[in-house]
């Protein structure tokens, strides 16, 4: 019984008469066009796709309608405060601003990282406060700068607040138009 | 010569398998890590910062405004965000006596989640608009410029005066890098006038500049 079943001589059945040569077919299938859909569908979601998710950055404004003795007050010794202008002008004086401008200082946004330092090592911690001036040309982007500078140096206490006449006419009498080219 | 003549030509049939398997793998990872951007009718360039903290996007109140200091409202599209919605159209209506409807407070709701810039009183009008007209209309912005007309106190009073001084769990500014900065100034006024002291900028990463003292700390840890 076993030997009937078992054992197909040589090539097998498919020798046998009446049993036609079955020509093997290729079982390789292309795979081009599921490669083009696939990388079709990738560009598609690189386009949609949004990286980069936005940060948040942390802002706490001050109650202006808080009362007077409540206030921080600045001592003027440890005091800088930078003036930003328009197309990214950046000046600075330490301390109070001379009657004739003599200590008003005009630099960039790299070279200011330095002063920064070099006033917060030399100034008593207590003391020392940043006071950032934004005149109506300059931009968001700029302050913000600033204030992303602040958390870059660790300076802990800085406040934004509006420029003076007279600072706006000293930095029109650099940039050479009249009244801070408004 | 008659070397070179007898290299078995082979088939140039190449095995695109493997690259199927590396395209579909790309692929997967790009679904998983999509988020469709929201949808905004204004578009706006932040400025960098370093700071690494992500903006969350649950019971969020987003004033944005752009280069030309056209403001815009937002809310989340979530329970929390909704909510306020509806109570800020519900409350400007009373206040302001613009009569809304309901289709119109739903409306606000709608638009809201991409931003409406649009002066109070002309509030009623821009919210019968449909879906296609509200996509493709120029929206002024939210007057701020003007210190006795600012009236993105009217809408953050409104939301206010609805939630009963519940504020929104991220108060975000959205910010252009070219807008001047009046109408920032303009913008915090409006908060701070509404008691909202602390609320976050929307910022893309940069990275901590070495040697300064912010890199010192985070290398010490």
């Amino acid at each position: 019984m076993g030997a009937d079943v078992s054992a197909p001589e040589g090539g097998g059945h498919k020798k046998g008469p009446g049993v036609k040569k079955q020509t093997r077919k290729d079982t390789k299938v292309d795979m081009t066009p599921m490669v083009d859909l696939g990388f079709l569908l990738i560009t598609f979601f690189v386009f949609t796709t949004t990286m980069s998710t936005p940060k948040a950055f942390k802002l706490n404004v001050p109650d202006d309608t808080a009362k007077d003795e409540e206030q921080t007050e600045a001592k003027a010794s440890g005091a800088f405060t930078v003036l930003l202008s328009k197309e990214n002008h950046v000046y600075f004086y330490e301390g109070q601003l001379d009657a004739e401008g003599k200590n008003f200082k005009s630099s960039n946004f790299k070279e200011i990282r330095a002063e920064l330092l070099r006033k917060k090592a030399n100034t008593p911690e207590k003391d020392f406060v940043v006071i950032i001036k934004p005149n109506e040309q300059a931009s968001y982007k700029n302050v913000v700068d600033m204030l992303d500078e602040m958390q870059i140096l660790e300076i802990k206490r800085y406040a934004v607040v509006d420029i003076a006449e007279g600072e706006n006419a000293l930095i029109g009498v650099t940039e050479g138009t009249p009244a801070g080219g408004k | 010569m008659s070397k070179l003549n007898k290299i078995a030509r082979k088939s140039t049939w190449v095995d695109m398998t493997a690259f199927v398997d590396v395209a579909f793998l790309i692929l997967s990872f790009f679904m998983l890590a999509t988020k469709f951007k929201p949808p905004e009718v204004v578009k706006i360039e932040n400025p960098k910062s370093v700071s690494s903290e992500n903006v969350k996007d649950k019971d969020v109140l987003k004033v944005s405004f752009d280069k030309d200091g056209r403001v815009f409202i937002s809310f989340s599209n979530d329970k929390d965000g909704k909510e306020k919605a509806q109570l800020t159209a519900e409350v400007l209506s009373r206040q302001k006596g613009l009569g809304l409807t309901p289709t119109e407070i739903s409306n606000f709701i709608k638009f809201s989640v991409g931003g409406i810039g649009v002066p109070v009183q002309n509030l009623k009008s821009f919210l019968a608009f449909s879906d296609d007209e509200y996509k493709s209309f120029q929206q002024p912005g939210i007057p701020v410029s003007d210190t006795l007309n600012n009236q993105l106190n009217d809408y953050l009073g409104a939301m206010l005066t609805g939630t009963g001084g519940r504020r929104p769990a991220n108060v975000m500014l959205n910010g252009d890098n070219a807008t001047k900065y009046p109408y920032f100034k303009n913008v915090l006024a409006a908060f701070k006038k509404n008691g909202i002291f602390s609320f976050k900028l929307v910022t893309s990463l940069e990275g901590v500049p070495s040697g300064t003292p912010l890199y010192k700390t985070q290398n010490k840890k």
